[in-house]
């Protein structure tokens, strides 16, 4: 393409991040945010209690056994999900018989007061599941056609990765050159050390992000390969799961589950107060199985941490361990590393942290490309071109808009009539109407003051969240922290800082522009009459092109 | 007039990056493809049937990552076509080869 190898890198590095660079950074996001979606999804159904139990586990288990015994959908399978770090509401779930018209039966939680003992009626929403779900299911688009949308966009990723490091060969003596406020060395050294930062971390998502899709996306040698009945036996040996306990019709009363747990708890295998979920099949078969799991600690999802036992007769059923191949222990591991279930809270951070600098080293990347190109555009006679315009455009109404369209997400979760039809959908709506608005709306101002604008309409939605959660439910921030909720004001606290970095960048972006400004009238002694923001580019950039 | 001509015609460099994107995708691809055949075939005397197929299989994006760079490395796009069919036709022969053998 180029003269030389690395000049060719270059290239290829630059358009390809170009051509889904905006796409990348919906998904790091919207996956990024995924990592605290239990946590979204608490604060956006609000009518949960705000809970600081002293029951027992055991006590737990009754209230969860006594409400699915009179409205659980009969002797199958279901789960009690106990409070956690995470969520601190006892959950019940079970898949409701599949309705008419439906493809598969759904699983649905419902969360329970624990003091009342009946189900919490919850406001209608997807919840953080449905921004997560998002990075790889995108919302409008069939589920075959985001798969493949995603794939392309992710092998980019992969190959802009590659080719990045590629095009550094001093990549970390380069890491400790940092040039701060100068124009264009300042946005590639930002790129730069944001990249490698999270090298590794960037590298693992992406790469086990294809992973998932494996046989998607490699359809064609794995049909050459295998036929149907090959293709299931292959994947069961890569994803080897523990088998299904089915009910085979002989009815026999099981024995109540907090007096298995307490079972369970006498052996030495378990440790104190980890129970995470129990789980329950065939119940009230004579095949009945009850499952208890503690906190997954565990990357490689070997069931080391279940113990299950027979639900009639209360006696430890010693499992297998899963059996993995080196390919497969390597493929799952990716996983399990992808999905961070295993983390605990400062992990969680951790992951939430990379991610976002993930999603500031596609934005920077973004940007670098402008900045790069605008004192050539500037000095075009008739203005920058379209190509040009449109990249300024889509960076203001994707970097800075998308982030204001989630937060509109939670505006409508607190702001539409919660006896809409259809309201989780509309939730979704409002967020990509704001999307639309906000991509549409640089095109029609001079971009530095899109800019700004947009940056200090990110400063207000963000900062005015709590406040929003203060005027809408009766539980604020004085509340939820005095009664030591974290997820709840952790979601709070968390808008509000976000909130003050837009703020921050509002004002280095302002300073940054002021400070080109008072260049431009000191070298010349008076200030320019200044026609349009473009003239006055123009100026500025014959000026420094010394400089530069 | 000549202006259209010379927009459409194949001298215009637009038209070799057009060609050399299209050459990277499917080119890269079909490579991808022909690799993980190769390579499972490679693999199944030691690593059993299944697994071959599996790391066959998740090596392909880095085949098809290291395909397109050299799409856009070589000087022209007609060397980088010629390339990819000459790879895949490598592969191609070397998995029946190793069919004969395996069988």
């Amino acid at each position: 393409m180029k003269d030389n190898f690395r000049q060719s890198m270059k290239w290829l590095h630059t358009w390809v991040g170009l051509a889904v660079g905006w796409v990348l950074f919906f998904m790091f996001l919207t996956g990024t945010l995924g990592y605290f979606y239990q946590e979204i999804t608490r604060w956006m159904e609000p009518e949960r209690p705000l809970v600081a139990h002293h029951y027992s586990n055991e006590k737990l288990i009754d209230i969860a056994q006594n409400y699915y015994d009179k409205h659980g959908a009969g002797d199958i399978e279901w789960d009690i999900i106990l409070p956690t770090v995470r969520d601190n509401n006892l959950r019940v779930g079970w898949r409701e018989p599949r309705k008419e018209g439906e493809k598969r039966s759904r699983y649905k939680v419902k969360v329970i007061d624990i003091d009342t003992a009946s189900k919490v009626q919850t406001r209608e929403t997807q919840g953080g599941r449905l921004l997560y779900r998002m990075h790889y299911r995108l919302h409008y688009l069939s589920t075959s056609l985001s798969y493949w949308i995603v794939g392309f966009c992710t092998m980019l990723m992969l190959l802009a990765l590659i080719t990045g490091v590629v095009i550094h060969k001093k990549i970390f003596s380069d890491f400790f050159t940092f040039r701060a406020k100068k124009g264009l060395p300042g946005w590639l050294d930002i790129h730069n050390v944001l990249s490698v930062i999270a090298l590794p971390f960037h590298f693992m998502i992406t790469y086990s992000g294809l992973l998932f899709f494996l046989f998607t996306y490699m359809v064609l040698s794995t049909d050459l390969q295998t036929n149907e009945e090959q293709y299931k036996e292959m994947r069961k040996e890569i994803y080897p799961r523990a088998a299904h306990i089915k009910s085979i019709g002989e009815a026999q009363d099981m024995l109540p589950i907090s007096t298995l747990y307490q079972q369970v708890k006498n052996t030495n295998t378990w440790k104190a107060d980890e129970l995470s979920y129990v789980s329950v099949s065939a119940q009230n078969d004579i095949n009945a199985q009850v499952a208890f799991v503690r906190h997954e600690t565990d990357i490689t999802y070997n069931p080391q941490d279940t113990v299950v036992v027979n639900g009639i007769t209360g006696e430890i059923i010693t499992q297998a361990a899963l059996e993995y191949t080196t390919a497969g222990m390597i493929h799952n591991g990716l996983f399990s590393l992808h999905e961070g279930q295993f983390a605990g809270t400062i992990a969680r951070w951790l992951y939430f942290f990379t991610g976002l600098i993930g999603t500031a080293m596609i934005a920077s990347g973004l940007v670098l490309w402008t900045t790069k190109r605008k004192p050539q555009q500037l000095k075009k006679p008739k203005g920058p071109d379209f190509g040009y315009r449109l990249v300024e455009q889509l960076n203001i109404g994707t970097l800075i808009g998308l982030p204001i369209a989630i937060a509109m997400y939670f505006y409508a979760n607190r702001l539409l009539p919660l006896t809409m039809a259809d309201r989780a959908n509309w939730e979704a709506h409002v967020m990509f109407i704001s999307w639309a608005l906000l991509l549409v709306y640089p095109a029609f101002r001079p971009k530095t003051k899109a800019w700004s604008e947009q940056l200090n309409l990110a400063t207000v939605v963000f900062i005015f969240m709590p406040i929003l959660n203060a005027l809408t439910t009766n539980k604020h921030l004085g509340i939820t922290l005095s009664h030591g909720d974290w997820q709840y004001a952790g979601f709070d606290l968390t808008m509000l800082v976000i909130g003050l970095t837009f703020a921050f960048a509002g004002v280095k972006f302002k300073k940054a522009q002021r400070n080109k400004r008072s260049q431009r009238v000191n070298s010349k002694g008076r200030p320019l009459n200044i026609n349009t923001a473009v003239e006055s580019e123009l100026v500025l950039n014959k000026e420094n092109r010394g400089a530069l | 007039m000549s202006f259209l001509v010379n927009k459409f015609s194949f001298t215009n460099p637009r038209w070799h990056v057009f060609s050399r994107i299209i050459a990277a995708i499917f080119g890269g691809y079909a490579s991808a493809t022909a690799s993980s055949l190769f390579i499972s075939l490679l693999l199944q005397p030691i690593a059993g049937k299944y697994q071959a197929i599996h790391i066959g299989l998740m090596l392909t994006f880095f085949v098809y990552a290291c395909a397109v760079m050299w799409v856009f490395t070589v000087t022209s796009a007609s060397r980088a076509w010629l390339g990819l069919f000459k790879f895949n036709a490598f592969l191609l022969i070397g998995t029946w080869l190793l069919l004969q053998v395996n069988s």
